[in-house]
């Protein structure tokens, strides 16, 4: 088994970019798979408690909470967060806040890595 | 080196895919770049089809946009999240998106 590393770096909550990004880390820890999730610029909105969950309209924090229950490693870039007025008691608990280290850490340890840009 | 590369949309990145060449490359059709799977422009399909590499494209990403398996050009695998987890860990050495 291997690890896999993502940076999200894409768009707000309901784009398509995060959704496969989650889907595919659900796919890789259901196959066994250690998997990381860099969440960076807009990419942190992933990250934000309390997301309301409309009908046709993708939110992502139910599947957050899933990963992280399965033991996915996901950090917020802290400064991204609070660039765009997201508070540290405003993310899904569980999420790490940390700095570009974290994920530069993740990747050296990874086999795979995959950074998935802004739209 | 043994090239992954996701291809998410049809018009924009058709360029910078093309160039691309890899010792085994593989282009992974998602979100609306599974119309390079299925489209014909005045009869020819996406010009990527002709590269040398190995195409698939995500099951899911097609049936969002209400096309089956029937619509994809022969050349091109269906595949699932599982089925693209398993090109990452077991096909190709580097992963881009593009």
């Amino acid at each position: 088994m291997g690890t896999l590393t993502i940076g999200c770096f894409a768009s707000l909550v309901g784009s398509k970019s995060l959704d496969f990004a989650l889907k595919l880390s659900k796919a890789a820890v259901d196959k066994g798979h250690k998997v990381n999730i860099w969440l960076s610029s807009n990419g942190t909105m992933m990250g934000k408690a309390n997301q309301k969950h409309l009908k046709d309209y993708s939110t992502s924090e139910k599947y957050v909470k899933e990963l992280l229950e399965k033991g996915v490693e996901i950090c917020e870039c802290e400064a991204c967060a609070l660039a765009r007025g997201i508070q540290k008691p405003e993310a899904i608990q569980g999420i790490k806040w940390d700095a570009m280290h974290w994920y530069l850490a993740k990747i050296y340890n990874s086999d795979r890595v995959l950074q998935i840009g802004g739209e | 080196m043994k090239l992954g590369v996701f291809v998410n949309d049809y018009k924009t990145v058709t360029e910078t895919v093309g160039r691309l060449t890899a010792e085994k490359l593989g282009l992974i059709f998602i979100q609306n770049g599974v119309f390079h799977a299925t489209i014909k422009e005045n009869g020819k399909s996406s010009y990527l089809l002709d590269k040398s590499a190995n195409f698939y494209v995500l099951a899911e990403d097609l049936a969002t946009r209400g096309l089956t398996d029937a619509d994809v050009d022969k050349r091109v695998k269906v595949v699932n999240y599982g089925d693209v987890v398993d090109l990452i860990f077991n096909e190709y050495e580097q992963i881009i998106w593009i």
